[in-house]
């Protein structure tokens, strides 16, 4: 009987551990979206002009320096990119920075949580590379140089 | 000018010996802000796909704050860098945190200035990026990492400062 009840609780605590990590998890929702690569702090914060060919270089440095990179969508809405299509990785991903700035079109599964909109791409649909030419405009961001 | 104002105040502070608390950098909608949370991987805390180590270092971290909120940790305290650095170490461990939250309408970010092995752990500055950048390039300084990056280097040497190729700055 004893030897019973212990399986009981062990049971229980395994479902509970189950459980418990199944609700970190939330639901996904298939979307695409249309927009440009860019680095997600310069880009919230305002510290700089942070589109297009003008801030092209700084992104490439906040990229190799983990910063996270989003799509800037024509919709407005900015989706931070946790995973490249097979590249489960996102801190200094050698195939973000070699699509920095580029308009894209990506399918993906998005997840929202506590304001952000975060992004597992599964596929590159589309890649016009960089069309938005900010720097006759905004130079060299930030130093010009 | 804005721009080179905070970057510039981001450099000095990171590296002025000084007491760990947030200092604010000037941007809108910054907090200084200090609390306990767990280290968590972003993508693992969504999708429950959860690699050891929270992917040791090659992964977006955040902080789950006791009200069961994740924020993203997108800046740590060196120019140009974010903060898995920083945290990888305490990857599933609670810190104290200690840095601004970035309080904007197009999402909330925090950039972590300091942080500590909740509730008493010493004290370090967020600035292990340029660090660990340093020691893997034979001790160049960290300060500049980004002008002497081998892959900032060579993606900006093949493509130009603009991203594309043959397109250079006398075109402005």
């Amino acid at each position: 009987m004893k030897r019973i009840l212990l399986r009981a609780m062990m049971a229980g605590l395994f479902c509970l551990a189950a459980t418990s990590h199944a609700s970190a998890a939330t639901a996904a929702k298939r979307i695409s979206v249309t927009g440009e690569i860019v680095d997600t702090w310069c880009y919230v914060t305002e510290i700089m002009f942070a589109v297009g060919t003008a801030h092209h270089q700084c992104a490439i440095w906040c990229a190799a320096g983990g910063i996270p990179v989003s799509i800037l969508g024509d919709d407005g809405k900015l989706y931070v990119v946790l995973k490249l299509e097979d590249d489960g990785t996102n801190v200094a991903n050698p195939a973000i920075l070699k699509i920095q700035t580029h308009k894209v079109t990506v399918n993906g599964d998005l997840f929202e949580r506590d304001g952000v909109k975060y992004l597992f791409v599964t596929q590159v649909a589309d890649d016009q590379g960089i069309v938005n030419l900010t720097h006759a405009e905004y130079g060299i961001q930030p130093f010009g140089e | 000018m804005k721009a080179i104002a905070i970057i510039f105040a981001v450099a000095v502070l990171a590296y002025t010996p000084g007491g760990f608390a947030a200092e604010k950098w000037g941007i809108d909608g910054e907090e200084k802000a200090r609390f306990e949370a767990k280290v968590v991987d972003i993508a693992c805390e969504l999708s429950g796909n959860c690699p050891a180590n929270c992917g040791g270092g090659k992964r977006q971290l955040g902080l789950l704050r006791d009200d069961g909120s994740l924020l993203l940790v997108a800046k740590n305290f060196d120019i140009f860098a974010g903060g898995t650095a920083d945290l990888i170490a305490f990857c599933g461990k609670r810190i104290v945190a200690d840095g601004l939250l970035i309080k904007s309408p197009k999402m909330p970010l925090f950039a972590l200035q300091f942080k500590r092995l909740a509730p008493d752990g010493k004290w370090s500055r967020a600035n292990k990026f340029a660090k660990d950048w340093s020691k893997a390039n034979g001790g160049k300084k960290g300060a500049r990492w980004f002008r002497n990056d081998a892959r900032t280097k060579n993606e900006i040497s093949a493509n130009g400062v603009f991203g594309i190729p043959g397109l250079k700055p006398d075109d402005e």
